[in-house]
C-alpha cells in the first residue's frame, strides 16, 4: 500500500506493534510518542521467569516489538511529540508540538558520563531499553538550566559535544489517511489511599516494583537498600473500587503481582511473601499449575487491608480483618507493594476532544460494539487506551487495528507493489 | 527487485471452522479481495450465502486428514459427505469452536432434571416462554462454579448473566457458590455489582469446599461453612446450575495432527509461547484464531479474526528471504536418515525425491545443521570456520601480566544478545576477554562450534539462550542444554574442568542478570586460570597457584 500514511499516536506496546504491521504492508507510519522514550509502561517490566522457565509475562515483546520498530525504515519515530490539533479535509492534517530535543542521536554514544555529572537526581532520565536511542534524556522539568541557566555541566562535559540546551520545541504537519489512537493507560495514584503511599519509604506501587527488578534484578527497601525479611502485595489498589466509581477490573495486576512475588521467592528465598486479595484471577494457559505452585510458597490472605502505619524503624503496620475470626489483626512489614490499577489515561480528555471520539461510561476510548464495523471516519483506537489489557491483547488489538486501517484506506484493492 | 512471498503465492486461503471467529475472517478477507475456501464440520454454514462467490467456497461437512506443502502451497486432503476432497491453499486459518465438558463428577454430582449444567441453563432461558414454566414452579437456584479447578471470566459472565435473568425476571433466589470469582472481563465487575442489587447471593470460599450431596429423588443438600458471617449452613436449592470446563474440540486435537503443529498444555491449538501472539503457529502460513487457541469471547475472537486476516495480508507483502542465508542439503553427503525432519520445528525439510529446506518455511534455527551427522545440512553463517572468525582468537598469556579470561559467549539472537547489549547501555562493564558470538539460536550450536572456540584459546565457553518455553524454535534451547551437558560429561572424563562450559537462560530485557552472569563466570575461569588447551600458554598459571606462591 504504497503512498498511503497512518498517524499513531502512542508509542507503547500497542502503538509499535501497530506500527511494524502496517509499515510490513508499506504503509508510512508516523509514530509519536509524548514522553522521551518509546515502550509505555510495559517497556520497564522485569522478565518474570522462576527456574529458567519463561512465565508468559509478555514483557520481552515489548523489547522486540521495540526493536523492530527502530529499525523499521516505512517507520518514522518522534518522541516528545503530541498532536495538537486536527483536521480533516478528505485526508487528515495532524498539528504536532515537540519538545526541545537536547540530546542528539547522531551523536551520543551513550556513554552515560551526563547523567554520572549531573548534580539533580532525575534531571536526566535513563531509558530502560536499549532501543531507546539515546538511552539518556533531559528531564526539563528538573533541569537547572531550564530553571535558571545555572547549570550546564552536562553539556560541556560531553565528549560528543551532544548535547544542546538551547534547543527549543518546533511545530511541524503531518498529513495522514488515518489515525490510530494508542495513548495507553494512566496507573492509578494511590496517593489518596490510607496506606501511606508518598509518605512511607517503603510503600511502593507494583510499577515501581517491576522497575526496580527490570534495573537492578533485586527488590530492595528503599529506606535503606536492604533485602526485605517481610513483603505484602495488596491488590485491588484503585481497582473494583465502588467508592471510586472504579467498577472494573484491571485483569493484568494478580498475574503481574503474583509473578512478581514468585521471582522474589525464586531469588530471594528468605523473604516471606503475603498476598492480600479479594479473587484471584486467572491469567496464562497454565494457571491451575502456577496458581498450585504460588500457594505452597506465597501465603494467600483474603482481605484488602484497611490502612498502614509507619513504625520508628520504617516498617509497616498493616490492619486487616482476619476471616473467620473477624478480628482486626496488626502484622508488620518491611515492605508493602500495592497493585495499583489501570485508569484512564491522562490526555484522555484531549484526545477524545481533538479526534472526536467518545468514551465509555469510565472514562476509556472504547465505544461499544466497535469491533463489529469498520470506523468511517478514519480514526481507530488500540491498546489500553480501550481499557485494562495484559501486553499480548494490546498487542492483538494493535493487530486487529492495524486490519481494520488497511481495510479502511484500500477498501477491496488492497496493492502491494 | 525485491521479490514477495506473494508473488509465488497460491492466494486462497482454506479457513476451518463454523463459529464467529472464522466467519469475521471470511467475511474480512473476502471485502479484501481474497480467495476463500470455508470447510465446516457441520452441515450448516453461517457465512452469509449472499457474499461474493466467485471467491468464494463453501465445503460443509468437510474434515481434514492430512496436509502436504508448505507455506504458499499447502495440499489439504480431506473428506467430505464420504467423498475425497482436495484443495489447494496459499494459507490456512484454523478456526475451530471449542467444546465444553460439564463438571458434575468434580461436584460429585450425577444429570438429573434438577441438576443441570450451564448451558442448559443458558438454553432454557432462552427458550420460547412455555418451556420456562418449570422456573415458574421453583424458588431457589444454586450455582456452583471454579470450586475445584479454577474457572474463567467466559463462564463467569454467563454465570452471573443467567443468575441475574432468573432473579430479575423470575423472581427467583440465586445462590453462587465459587472459589475466586473470575471478573477479569470487560463490564463483568459491573455485572457481579448488578446481580447482588439485583439478589444473587454469592458465598465465597477459600480453603474449604462445601459439602455437596445428591440424595433420594436427586434432591441437593449442600453444606458449608461460611467464612464471612462465621456460621454453617444448609442449602436445599431446587435447582442446581454446575459449571463447565472449556476444551478443545476432538478435531482440533486431529488438526494439530495433521498439520504437524504445536499445541498447548491443555491440547489447544498454538504454542503457549509468547512468539507465537497472537495468531501464529510454529508452520509459516498456519494461523490460529479464536476459540482453537484459547478460551475466549466473541469481542475477543473477532480481534483474532483480524489479526489473522492482516497475517495472510503480511504474507503476500512479505519479501522472500534470500535464499542463501537459509539451510540447505548437500546432496551428496545427504544419507537420508531424516535427523533434520525430524527435529525442525518450523516443518521445512521436504521429502519428495530427495531431502532439501523449503527456503520460504525455513526460519534460520539451524537446528538441522547443528544435528546432521553427515555434515550435510548446511547453514552459511553457522559454519564453523565463520563462527571462529566471529569470535577470533585469544592472544598468548604472558606471566608478567595479570590473566585476563578469553570467554566466548554463543548468545541468542533474541535472547541474550539484546540483553548483552542492553547490559553495555546500562553501563555495566562486562569481562574485558568477554567476546560475544550471535546464533540465530542456540540450537544451531553443535560440538564444531564449542570445540572451535576452545581451538581458539577460549577459557571459558557460556552458551546463553532463551528461557524454557521462550524459545522461537520451541525446543532450540533444549537441545543447546544437550549438546553442552553431553560435552561438560565429556570433558570430566577426560580430565578437563568442564566448569569451563556453562549454559544459562536470559531474556532479552536482562541487561542486569547478563552482567551478573558474566561476571560471576568470569571469575571462576580467572581461578581455574589459562585452559589446558591453549596452543600459546607455556606454562599455565592458575590464580590459586599465584595465591600460593604469594604466601
Ligand atoms: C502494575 C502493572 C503491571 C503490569 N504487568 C503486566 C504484565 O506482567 N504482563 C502484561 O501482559 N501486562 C502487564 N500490565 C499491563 C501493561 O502495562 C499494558 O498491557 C500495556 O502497557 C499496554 O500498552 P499500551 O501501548 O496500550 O499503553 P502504554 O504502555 O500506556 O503506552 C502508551 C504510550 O502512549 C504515550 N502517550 C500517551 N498519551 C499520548 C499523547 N497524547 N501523545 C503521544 N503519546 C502519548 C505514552 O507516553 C506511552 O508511551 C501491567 C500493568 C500494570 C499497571
Amino acid at each position: 500500500m504504497r503512498g498511503k500514511h497512518v498517524l499513531i499516536v502512542g508509542g507503547g506496546v500497542a502503538g509499535l506493534s501497530a506500527a511494524i504491521e502496517l509499515a510490513d504492508l508499506d504503509i508510512r507510519v508516523e509514530l509519536n510518542e509524548k514522553s522521551n522514550f518509546l515502550g509505555g509502561h510495559a517497556i520497564g517490566y522485569a522478565c518474570k521467569a522462576i527456574d529458567n522457565t519463561c512465565v508468559k509475562c509478555g514483557a520481552c515483546m515489548v523489547e522486540e516489538k521495540l526493536q523492530r520498530a527502530v529499525s523499521h525504515p516505512n517507520i518514522n519515530i518522534s518522541v516528545g511529540s503530541q498532536t495538537q490539533g486536527i483536521s480533516k479535509n478528505g485526508r487528515f492534517s495532524a498539528s504536532v508540538r515537540r519538545q526541545a530535543l537536547c540530546i542528539d542521536p547522531e551523536k551520543c554514544t551513550n556513554c552515560g558520563l551526563c547523567s554520572n555529572r549531573c548534580p539533580v537526581n532525575g534531571a536526566i532520565i535513563k531509558s530502560f531499553s536499549k532501543n531507546n536511542h539515546p538511552f539518556y534524556a533531559i528531564n526539563i522539568a528538573k533541569c537547572l538550566y531550564f530553571k535558571d541557566r545555572s547549570c550546564s555541566i552536562c553539556c560541556d562535559e560531553c565528549p560528543e559535544a551532544a548535547i544542546d540546551l538551547d534547543n527549543s520545541p518546533s511545530e511541524y504537519t503531518i498529513e495522514a489517511d488515518a489515525v490510530l489512537i494508542a495513548a495507553g493507560f494512566l496507573p492509578f495514584n494511590p496517593r489518596n489511599k490510607p496506606y501511606g503511599y508518598g509518605r512511607f519509604k517503603n510503600v511502593v506501587t507494583a510499577l515501581e516494583l517491576e522497575n526496580m527488578l527490570k534495573r537492578t534484578g533485586r527488590v530492595k527497601k528503599p529506606s535503606d537498600d536492604l533485602l526485605p525479611q517481610n513483603v505484602a502485595f495488596i491488590q485491588c489498589v484503585g481497582s473494583r473500587d465502588a467508592k471510586l466509581n472504579h467498577l472494573w477490573c484491571s485483569k493484568v495486576c494478580c498475574g503481574s503481582a503474583l509473578r512478581m512475588a514468585r521471582l522474589i521467592k525464586d531469588r530471594q528465598p528468605e523473604t516471606e511473601v503475603t498476598f492480600f486479595y479479594i479473587d484471584v484471577q486467572t491469567f496464562g494457559k497454565d494457571f491451575e499449575q502456577f496458581y498450585r505452585e504460588a500457594r505452597e510458597d506465597i501465603r494467600m490472605i483474603r482481605a484488602i487491608p484497611a490502612d498502614i502505619y509507619e513504625t520508628e524503624n520504617k516498617a509497616l503496620k498493616v490492619n486487616f480483618v482476619n476471616h473467620p475470626l473477624h478480628q482486626t489483626r496488626e502484622e508488620i512489614f518491611d515492605l508493602v507493594v500495592l497493585s495499583v490499577g489501570i485508569t484512564p489515561g491522562e490526555d484522555i480528555g484531549n484526545l477524545s476532544r481533538i479526534f472526536k471520539l467518545d468514551t465509555d461510561q469510565f472514562g476509556f476510548l472504547k465505544s461499544a460494539g466497535e469491533d463489529a464495523t469498520v470506523s468511517s471516519n478514519g480514526v481507530f483506537t488500540a491498546g489500553a487506551v480501550r481499557g485494562p489489557m495484559s501486553i499480548a491483547e494490546s498487542i492483538a488489538s494493535a493487530g486487529s487495528a492495524a486490519w481494520k486501517i488497511v481495510k479502511y484506506m484500500g477498501g477491496r484493492d488492497l496493492k502491494f507493489d | 527487485m525485491i521479490k514477495f512471498l506473494g508473488d509465488s503465492l497460491n492466494h486462497q486461503t482454506l479457513i476451518l471452522g463454523n463459529g464467529p471467529c472464522a466467519v469475521a475472517a471470511a467475511e474480512s478477507l473476502l471485502a479484501a479481495g481474497e480467495n476463500i475456501i470455508i470447510a465446516t464440520k457441520d452441515d450448516t454454514c453461517n457465512l452469509n450465502g449472499s457474499v461474493d462467490s466467485a471467491s468464494l467456497q463453501i465445503l460443509r461437512q468437510m474434515r481434514c486428514l492430512s496436509c502436504k506443502g508448505s507455506v504458499g502451497n499447502f495440499k489439504i486432503h480431506g473428506i467430505q459427505k464420504n467423498k475425497p476432497v482436495a484443495i489447494d491453499a496459499g494459507c490456512i486459518i484454523i478456526a475451530e469452536e471449542d467444546q465444553r465438558t460439564p463438571n458434575f463428577s468434580l461436584y460429585g454430582l450425577n444429570a438429573s432434571s434438577n441438576v443441570k449444567t450451564l448451558s442448559e441453563m443458558k438454553t432454557l432461558l432462552s427458550s420460547p416462554s412455555n418451556e420456562k414454566n418449570i422456573l415458574s414452579e421453583i424458588k431457589k437456584v444454586i450455582f456452583l462454579t471454579g470450586l475445584v479447578k479454577e474457572s474463567t471470566p467466559i463462564i463467569a459472565k454467563e454465570v452471573m448473566l443467567s443468575s441475574l435473568l432468573l432473579q430479575k425476571d423470575f423472581g427467583l433466589q440465586t445462590y453462587i457458590l465459587t472459589k475466586n470469582l473470575k471478573v477479569a472481563g470487560d463490564g463483568l465487575e459491573s455485572l457481579y455489582r448488578d446481580t447482588k442489587n439485583a439478589g444473587t447471593i454469592y458465598t465465597k470460599f477459600t480453603d474449604d469446599v462445601p459439602d455437596i450431596h445428591q440424595g433420594e429423588e436427586d434432591n441437593i443438600r449442600i453444606d458449608f461453612y461460611d467464612e464471612i458471617t462465621s456460621k454453617n449452613f444448609r442449602l436445599t436449592p431446587d435447582m442446581t446450575v454446575v459449571d463447565e470446563t472449556v476444551v478443545p474440540s476432538r478435531y482440533a486435537a486431529d488438526l494439530v495432527k495433521i498439520f504437524n503443529i504445536e499445541k498447548d498444555v491443555g491440547g489447544f491449538v498454538q504454542a503457549d509461547n509468547v512468539h507465537r501472539y497472537p495468531v501464529l503457529t510454529n508452520r509459516k502460513g498456519i494461523l490460529v484464531a479464536g476459540p482453537s487457541k484459547s478460551v475466549m469471547d466473541v469481542d475477543t475472537q473477532r480481534i483474532d479474526a483480524g489479526n489473522a486476516a492482516l497475517a495472510v495480508k503480511g504474507l503476500s507483502a512479505e519479501k522472500t528471504n534470500a535464499k542463501a542465508e537459509k539451510a540447505y542439503v548437500h546432496e551428496e553427503r545427504c544419507i537420508r536418515c531424516l535427523t533434520c525432519y525430524r527435529l525442525c520445528p518450523y516443518d521445512a525439510i521436504t521429502l519428495n525425491t530427495r531431502v532439501a529446506v523449503v527456503p520460504d518455511a525455513c526460519e534460520r534455527c539451524g537446528i538441522c545443521a547443528a544435528h546432521c551427522p553427515m555434515y550435510a545440512v548446511r547453514m552459511a553463517d553457522l559454519e564453523p570456520e565463520v563462527i571462529s572468525e566471529l569470535m577470533g582468537t585469544g592472544g598468548g598469556i604472558d606471566r608478567q601480566q595479570s590473566f585476563v579470561p578469553f570467554i566466548v559467549a554463543f548468545c541468542c539472537r533474541r535472547s541474550a544478545a539484546q540483553a548483552r547489549d542492553l547490559a553495555v547501555c546500562m553501563g555495566y562493564h562486562l569481562p574485558q576477554g568477554l567476546k560475544m558470538v550471535e546464533v540465530p539460536c542456540s540450537g544451531g550450536l553443535s560440538y564444531d562450534h564449542i570445540f572451535k572456540a576452545l581451538e581458539n584459546n577460549a577459557d571459558g565457553v557460556m552458551v546463553l539462550t532463551c528461557h524454557k518455553g521462550n524459545c522461537h524454535s520451541e525446543q532450540g534451547n533444549i537441545y543447546a542444554d544437550q549438546t553442552v551437558a553431553q560435552i561438560r560429561d565429556m570433558f570430566s572424563r577426560i580430565g578437563f574442568e568442564k566448569e569451563r562450559l556453562l549454559i544459562q537462560t536470559l531474556a532479552s530485557n536482562m541487561g542486569t542478570e547478563f552482567a551478573r552472569i558474566a561476571g560471576g563466570f568470569e571469575e571462576t575461569i580467572a581461578t581455574l586460570g589459562p585452559s589446558k588447551l591453549r596452543k600459546n600458554c607455556k606454562k599455565p598459571i592458575t590464580k590459586a597457584r599465584k595465591d600460593e606462591s604469594a604466601k
